[in-house]
């Protein structure tokens, strides 16, 4: 019997860091609009293999998202009407 | 002494008067104990992220001083006490100490303006401007 022929996925370019391409970004919680690039349209964090983050630029991504939503700065959810 | 930056929001609908006391009350805290403040920056009226106190808008201060701990629990105190202030942060932005290394800026920030409180907000918005162009090619959740 033949193995089961499997499903070639759609490849997908592999992302690299924003951040790591462009050495001149920084990830600063009061930067709103660069953090917006980082959330779904309800609020929520993307997660590193959407955003394309490396590990350590992700961290501090989240942090600083964290930071803004607590001053106000970003909501922490956005309901859907 | 570390260098701090307190975000604190105030009632949207506070005379200039009110701000006048606000900012003269934390300066004279921050000259009892010895701090020193770098920049007091107003961001004017935003819309909040979501209400507080039933409030959906807020007028947002950025206050960014060197200090020692002492001063930082005393700021965030009187903050704490007034009900004119609707919430607040400090966070810890550079450990060193020197005011000198605190007041050059460090590369790739832009300078900033010392806006007072009482005078109208020049610019809201954050200092950087656009996302470079390598974003756009990373596929479409980005953007």
């Amino acid at each position: 019997m033949k193995p089961p022929v499997r499903k070639k996925r759609s490849f997908q370019r592999r992302k690299v860091c924003v951040f790591c391409a462009d050495s001149g970004m920084k990830i600063d919680y009061k930067d709103i609009k660069t953090l917006g690039h980082f959330v779904t349209e309800r609020g929520k964090i993307l997660p590193r293999r959407i955003s394309g983050n490396c590990a350590r630029h992700q961290r501090k991504v989240t942090i600083a998202i964290k930071r803004a939503r607590n001053i106000a700065l970003m909501p922490f959810t956005i309901l859907s009407s | 002494m570390k260098r701090y930056e307190t975000i604190f929001i105030t009632h949207p609908e506070l005379s200039e008067e009110d701000h006048a006391e606000l900012e003269e009350k934390l300066r004279s805290t921050v000259a009892t104990l010895k701090g020193d403040i770098v920049k007091l920056e107003d961001w004017g009226t935003k819309k909040l992220g979501y209400a507080i106190h039933k409030n959906s808008r807020g007028r947002y201060f950025l206050l960014d001083y060197l200090a020692a701990a002492d001063l930082v629990r005393e700021l965030e105190r009187n903050l704490r006490l007034n009900d004119r202030v609707l919430k607040f942060q400090t966070v810890k932005v550079d450990e060193r100490s020197s005011a000198e290394a605190a007041k050059t800026p460090k590369e790739g920030t832009p300078p900033e303006k010392i806006v007072r409180i009482g005078e109208p907000p020049v610019t809201p918005e954050g200092p950087r401007t656009e996302e470079p162009e390598k974003a756009k090619t990373e596929g479409g959740e980005i953007k």
